[in-house]
């Protein structure tokens, strides 16, 4: 770790301080985090219009699709940007977010990675010193790094204190979350299934964290056509209450 | 040529139980190179091929674009079995353009104790022009095949490259009962800068395909990469419907590629035949908007 990102508001004691990390990662998984994620629906919207989702058992099934996908994708670029952040290395950085760029296959699932990244990494800046943060940001202008998501997930929490395990299974959360949410607004569902939902799907993220730790950059998979062409729709798509 | 090192095939490492990986017959090699001809033809200037992987000589039987070569890549030992490591490297250059199939499904069978392996290297010139289509992957019960595509493009370009997969032998009653799918698929410009990359992996056993967000009850997947100048992928996208009909059983979807590179365009269906309309009438559209002329129509007899 380099000298000035030891010297940062937080980060020396926190990590030693098991409650403030507890407490960080509260803070940054929480869906009132301002990084814009009440505003995407992870495809569930047109899933909900095409007749895929009806109720909560396909809910359940469509949302443990998505949290696949994003284990094996974004998953395995957060837990290379936290390892690089570590390590100190923001080519590594640029490196994990520039696979999780390239991955990215849909056009406004790109537009939606780019844009919660870039507001965690600026928000990230306003809360804590790290040169680390400040030179990746420096990339983002330059755009020589495209400042996707999980790659800004990974650096900040990184920088927090948070260990990559923890990283992973709180990116988990997100992906559900965001689709949880995005269902009771346009679903015949309750809080108590979205609720039921979201406590059976954590059991899981556990067993996707063994799979995707190992793996490296350029094992990124998925297989998802089902939901690409659901993205698809939704990008073509005039009534729309969300933006992804 | 070997696959050894990714992960998914290490659990299929045991040698063949009749020929061994690489020998003659196992190791297909094809290397076709597509020239323009000072009379304005492009031609089939110079190729190299290995058995199993044969072609027939380039037919110019294209009323609409009659310069242009359409090469038939056929496979003489039948379909892919255990051991077999296939290599293919298609260059186009400069200026050249040139379609691309093969003569039947391409039938990956049944592997016990190895894996199949297919790699492909596609190098497009500037203003070069390929399209790629072959007929459909069945992979049967116990298939392992894994697949690594690289393609190498000028800015100028366009590569239409198209693969449909089916879900088995689905009107044997099998669906789904293969052992692994690989399918990585990278693009970069000659320089080296990468564009995009997509990595399709398939383990029935492991992870079911069949759910809502994967396959949804469709057999038939196809997978299109249009990689293309930006001018001809803003009216391509403007012009192409995704859609979802569920009385056809069909659905279709288009999205942009990283790095303005081109596009994607992915389709499900019941059975083959909708699938591979939908495939050959994209490819039309690409062919309309980059030449000027739409693709030929299929013979009856595919």
């Amino acid at each position: 770790m380099n000298a000035s990102a030891s010297s940062a508001a937080s980060a020396p004691s926190a990590a030693d301080d098991r409650a403030t990390v507890l407490l960080r990662l509260l803070q940054l998984t929480d869906s009132a985090l301002p990084v814009g994620a009440f505003s995407f629906s992870n495809g569930l919207e047109t899933a909900v219009a095409e007749g895929l989702v009806h109720d909560a058992a396909t809910l359940e099934a469509f949302t443990e699709d998505l949290l696949v996908q994003s284990a094996f994708t974004d998953g395995i670029a957060a837990l290379h940007a936290h390892r690089s952040r570590l390590a100190g290395d923001v080519r590594g950085i640029v490196e994990a977010d520039r696979y999780a760029f390239e991955t990215r296959t849909g056009g406004e699932g790109r537009l939606m990675t780019c844009r919660m990244g870039r507001k965690l990494a600026e928000l990230a800046a306003r809360l804590f010193a790290d040169a680390l943060l400040d030179e990746w940001l420096e990339a983002l202008r330059a755009g020589a790094s495209p400042g996707t998501y999980p790659a800004a997930q990974g650096l900040v929490f990184a920088a927090s204190g948070i260990d990559e395990r923890a990283l992973f299974v709180s990116q988990q959360y997100g992906v559900a979350s965001m689709a949880l949410n995005a269902a009771l607004r346009c679903l015949r569902v309750s809080h108590y299934d979205t609720q039921r939902i979201l406590f059976r799907l954590s059991e899981r993220g556990g067993a996707l964290y063994e799979e995707a730790c190992v793996l490296a950059l350029d094992e990124m998979h998925a297989f998802v056509p089902q939901i690409d062409i659901l993205a698809s729709l939704h990008e073509q798509g005039i009534q729309r209450l969300f933006m992804n | 040529m070997s696959f050894d090192s990714a992960r998914e095939v290490r659990p299929y490492l045991a040698p063949p139980a009749a020929m061994a990986v690489g020998i003659p017959g196992k190791s297909g090699y094809l290397r076709l190179g597509f020239e323009l001809a000072p009379d304005g033809r492009s031609i089939l200037r110079d190729w190299e091929r290995r058995a199993p992987l044969i072609v027939q000589q380039a037919l110019y039987f294209d009323e609409q674009i009659p310069e242009m070569p359409c090469v038939y890549i056929l496979s003489s030992g039948g379909p892919n079995v255990d051991g077999d490591r296939y290599e293919q490297h298609f260059t186009v250059r400069r200026g050249a353009f040139a379609h691309l199939s093969t003569g039947a499904a391409t039938k990956l069978a049944e592997m016990r104790r190895n894996y199949s392996g297919l790699r492909q290297l596609f190098e497009l010139e500037a203003d070069a022009y390929l399209e790629y289509l072959p007929e459909p992957t069945i992979p049967c019960r116990h298939t392992r095949f894994i697949a690594d595509t690289t393609i190498r493009i000028d800015p100028s370009a366009t590569l239409f490259y198209a693969e449909i997969y089916m879900s088995g032998r689905k009107h044997s009653g099998e669906r789904f009962r293969y052992d692994l799918l690989s399918i990585r698929t990278r693009a970069e410009r000659p320089d080296g800068e990468r564009l995009f990359r997509e990595k399709l992996l398939v383990r029935p056993a492991e992870r079911s395909p069949e759910t809502a967000g994967a396959m949804n009850g469709y057999d038939v997947f196809a997978n299109v990469v249009v990689l293309t100048p930006e001018r001809h992928a803003d009216a391509l996208f403007a012009r192409t419907r995704a859609f979802i009909d569920r009385d056809r059983g069909l659905a279709a979807g288009i999205s942009r590629l990283p790095n303005r590179c081109g596009l994607l365009y992915k389709a499900l269906g019941r059975e083959t035949g909708p699938v591979k309309r939908l495939v050959r009438a994209f490819c039309s559209d690409v062919r309309l908007e980059v030449k000027g002329k739409p693709l030929f129509e299929e013979f009856p007899w595919r």
